[in-house]
């Protein structure tokens, strides 16, 4: 799936190139605005998915989805699933994707590779539920590398899941969540229960977890006060 | 195996090590680590995440000291290192113990890459360098991050807790098969691995008044 913003002669936002294949499809659902919707159920054990975002200087971009990803496994042993967001940006980009939820036996690889450059600006979030209501956890990994005007800035792999080696009781959370932020002053540091905000150049990374969702995401607005989060809920 | 990796990780080494918990301290406050099989479970996360993470900047910089460039190479691997490490409580003490490392290490193992390093290196990198001043490999490098990863927090508990040595020196030893797989698949590339949980425990530690080590 490909995605291109770009600034027309007036400074709108303007997008060019909007693509998909495969099990996802795009929408544009407003001038900035595109929606991811799942072509079919998944995704499913074995599944690879690699989303482009190009957001050139002047431009806007939120990427969406249409409702939560509820990652499956295939029969049998199941392999990994695995999506990939590779993100070059100059202008704004917003990236807030609905839940992954993991459900009992999936194993799911979710990885975001952004390059700001100097000006560029950054909001992705990240939600993950382990298992569905009554039900054993999956596996999840995710790994974020932010890299502005070709410095690394953040750079972190977690690992959530029976058998993630980071992820042992007493502290083996179901729920998730991480929003980074790149384009704002450095933000001091923050801690509450069960969520830390960290500083970053230009910017913040915010992380909690919880049992519940929605507890987890309670918990990232009390040490970030990000209000698109809070509209999201 | 040589007399200098065994100097290397030798918590009797003063690089200032004994002063940092590892984040063993607040683990214990937080009611996470309480008794031996906590330490356990607790020592094999730490392992995992920001061992694994030292073990991989270790290697790496032990190969380093070969770049046409060291001065640049180091650098890269100090700004990968920062962002592995975003909590700044984190990223203080890793300097702390860097900085305490290249003042013994340059005596110790004299080598021009010492004067390679940027001022307050990340401890891993020192460690590199160390390693490769002292004629060890990448892979022996690595080892001795890994396992510092979870020796001094290993005693820091014993001392915190007041548990028995031979308790605390057996869990120790029994993680070494892990110790050794940690940095065998740290040796080339370097892991991200991280835990939330040890960034939020060092923050709520470095902002206490009472602590009783440095991290």
């Amino acid at each position: 799936m490909e995605v291109v913003a770009r600034s027309d002669p007036r400074g709108r936002t303007v997008l060019p190139v909007v693509r998909a294949s495969g099990q996802l499809a795009v929408r544009r659902t407003g001038p900035t605005t595109v929606h991811l919707v799942a072509t079919a159920f998944g995704p499913l054990g074995g599944d690879d998915a690699e989303v482009r975002l190009v957001v050139e200087e002047g431009a806007r971009l939120s990427v969406h989805s249409v409702a939560a990803a509820v990652v499956l496994p295939a029969r049998g042993e199941s392999p990994p699933s695995r999506q990939v967001v590779r993100a070059e940006v100059a202008g704004v980009l917003h990236l807030a994707p609905e839940p992954t939820v993991v459900t009992a036996r999936a194993v799911h690889l979710a990885e975001l590779h952004a390059e700001l450059d100097g000006r560029g600006e950054l909001t992705a979030t990240e939600q993950v539920l382990l298992g569905r209501a009554g039900e054993e956890p999956g596996r999840w990994t995710g790994t974020t590398r932010v890299v502005v005007a070709g410095r690394p800035v953040l750079h972190t792999t977690v690992g959530l899941g029976p058998g993630a080696p980071a992820w042992s009781p007493p502290v083996a959370p179901r729920a998730y969540v991480s929003t980074v932020r790149v384009g704002d002053p450095q933000a001091a540091v923050r801690t509450g229960v069960d969520a830390v905000r960290l500083p970053l150049p230009g910017g913040w990374v915010g992380t909690a977890w919880a049992g519940e969702l929605h507890e987890a995401v309670t918990r990232l607005a009390g040490v970030t006060r990000e209000r698109d989060l809070e509209v999201a809920r | 195996m040589t007399a200098a990796l065994l100097t290397l990780a030798d918590s009797r080494l003063p690089a200032g090590g004994h002063t940092h918990s590892g984040g063993v301290e607040q683990a214990i406050a937080a009611g996470v680590l309480t008794d031996p099989a906590s330490l356990a479970l607790f020592l094999r996360r730490r392992l995992t995440t920001s061992g694994a993470v030292a073990a991989g900047l270790a290697a790496a910089a032990c190969r380093a000291v070969d770049d046409a460039d060291v001065v640049a190479a180091l650098s890269a691997l100090d700004a990968e290192a920062d962002a592995r490490t975003p909590s700044p409580a984190l990223r203080a003490a890793s300097r702390q113990q860097g900085r305490g490392l290249v003042r013994v290490g340059g005596r110790a193992w004299p080598h021009p890459a010492w004067a390679a390093l940027p001022a307050q290196p990340h401890h891993p990198l020192a460690l590199g360098v160390a390693a490769a001043a002292g004629g060890l490999t990448p892979r022996e490098a690595a080892a001795a991050a890994a396992y510092l990863s979870v020796s001094g927090p290993a005693t820091a508990a014993q001392r915190l807790l007041a548990m028995d040595p031979i308790t605390v020196a057996a869990v120790t030893a029994r993680l070494a098969p892990e110790v050794d797989a940690v940095a065998a698949a740290s040796t080339d590339g370097l892991p991200a691995a991280a835990d939330p949980l040890l960034d939020l425990l060092a923050e709520v530690h470095t902002a206490r008044k009472d602590r009783f080590f440095a991290s």
